[in-house]
């Protein structure tokens, strides 16, 4: 029944051979370093579900993202464990990240004819330090306040159009309404909408040229 | 041969069989807080009662339904809100008085006194209400609501809810 299912949607949809391409791929004899690159993965799914439920009680005005993030965290069921998952996610994100490129340096699999794999990576991995910069300003707390005039008035020292860049990241010269609005569209929009783009090609890519053996002795 | 394939193709089912276990509990443990977490706020407690008060007893005319407004402070998500709550007072012999909420039973429209008629009216369907509340004509399912009245020291008081979680 369910493989006649199956053979009906296959016939129109060709649904097998798009899940033995990403799926059944041949595969080098691996080890668990590996899998940092799925674990990273799996991690964004985890913050995109939590994200999406957050906005669901979150309000990114200052009259009401530290009331809201406090009711989310106090009051809704299982508030608590959605921004829990939500918070500590962001950082293992990073540290995945990071630990997955020291993977793909060591073992050299970034050469040829994986470059742009790599470049499209060292970018998921500035999209995923914006994420975790813009989503660090949301509670609305002294540290989220305090973290994000310093972060921002780290780029005054750019030369000549340091004081401009201030400006355009905090919409003002100073941490406003402005800025928390557009730190939280840019969190929820404009960030995973790139995210996306840049992780579809990325996964192209990998599941294209295949995964890279572990380099022997003598490569 | 032929067994080291058949050992091949059940560690191949195992694993198939695993992965598919440990992805659906992982789901389960995503979809089981998410539903809880976005039905939440309707599972709580319900909401406070207490007695609200209106206002002088005097100012009900017998026979005439009088309209009180008060305002209310109501907790709604993690903001404290201000709400105003028209009632109709309504006492025939000057010592029982009935309270009735303005709010149409259709679809929550506001009702009117119309003293010519002797009718509440409400001007989204033409719902109408008697002096007592009950539906004269119109597509309202039942009466105006009624809320509990208590008179002290010359005061109106009802019974109402302050906390709507």
């Amino acid at each position: 029944m369910a493989s006649q299912f199956g053979n009906w949607l296959d016939e129109r949809l060709g649904w097998r051979s798009v899940w033995d391409t990403i799926f059944l791929r041949q595969i080098p004899k691996v080890n668990w370093l590996y899998t940092l690159g799925s674990a990273t993965l799996f991690v964004s799914l985890n913050q995109l579900i939590t994200g999406i439920l957050l906005t669901i009680y979150y309000v990114p005005t200052p009259d009401h993202a530290y009331d809201s993030v406090t009711y989310i965290t106090t009051q809704v069921p299982a508030g608590w464990l959605i921004r829990g998952l939500h918070h500590w996610g962001a950082s293992a994100m990073v540290v995945l990240a990071v630990l997955h490129m020291i993977r793909v340096i060591l073992y050299g699999a970034y050469k040829y004819p994986r470059e742009i794999t790599w470049f499209s990576g060292v970018a998921l991995l500035l999209v995923t330090l914006g994420f975790g910069f813009t989503g660090y300003l949301l509670p609305w707390d002294q540290k989220a306040f305090w973290a994000t005039t310093v972060g921002t008035e780290i780029a005054g020292v750019t030369p000549v159009i340091g004081q401009t860049l201030v400006r355009i990241l905090r919409g003002g010269p100073e941490l406003s309404a402005v800025t928390l609005a557009r730190f939280f569209g840019v969190h929820v929009w404009v960030l995973p909408a790139s995210l996306t783009l840049l992780l579809l090609l990325h996964m192209y890519l990998v599941i294209r040229h295949g995964i890279s053996a572990v380099p022997g002795r003598r490569e | 041969m032929g067994e080291q394939k058949a050992s091949a193709d059940s560690r191949r089912q195992f694993l198939k069989t695993a992965t598919a276990a440990i992805g659906a509990a992982i789901a389960a443990g995503f979809a089981f807080p998410a539903v809880v977490y976005l039905i939440g706020p309707v599972l709580k407690r319900q909401e406070a009662e207490t007695w609200i008060p209106l206002g002088p007893t005097n100012k009900v005319e017998p026979g005439t339904p009088t309209l009180f407004r008060v305002t209310v402070e109501r907790q709604t998500g993690w903001i404290t809100a201000t709400e105003e709550l028209s009632v109709y007072v309504l006492t025939e012999n000057g010592r029982e008085y009935s309270a009735m909420s303005n709010i149409c039973t259709h679809l929550g429209c506001r009702v009117r006194w119309i003293d010519g008629q002797q009718e509440f009216f409400c001007p989204c369907h033409n719902g109408v209400f008697d002096k007592q509340g009950s539906v004269v004509s119109g597509p309202p399912p039942r009466p105006l609501d009624q809320y509990p009245t208590k008179v002290e020291d010359g005061q109106i008081f009802i019974l109402g809810g302050t906390d709507r979680g």
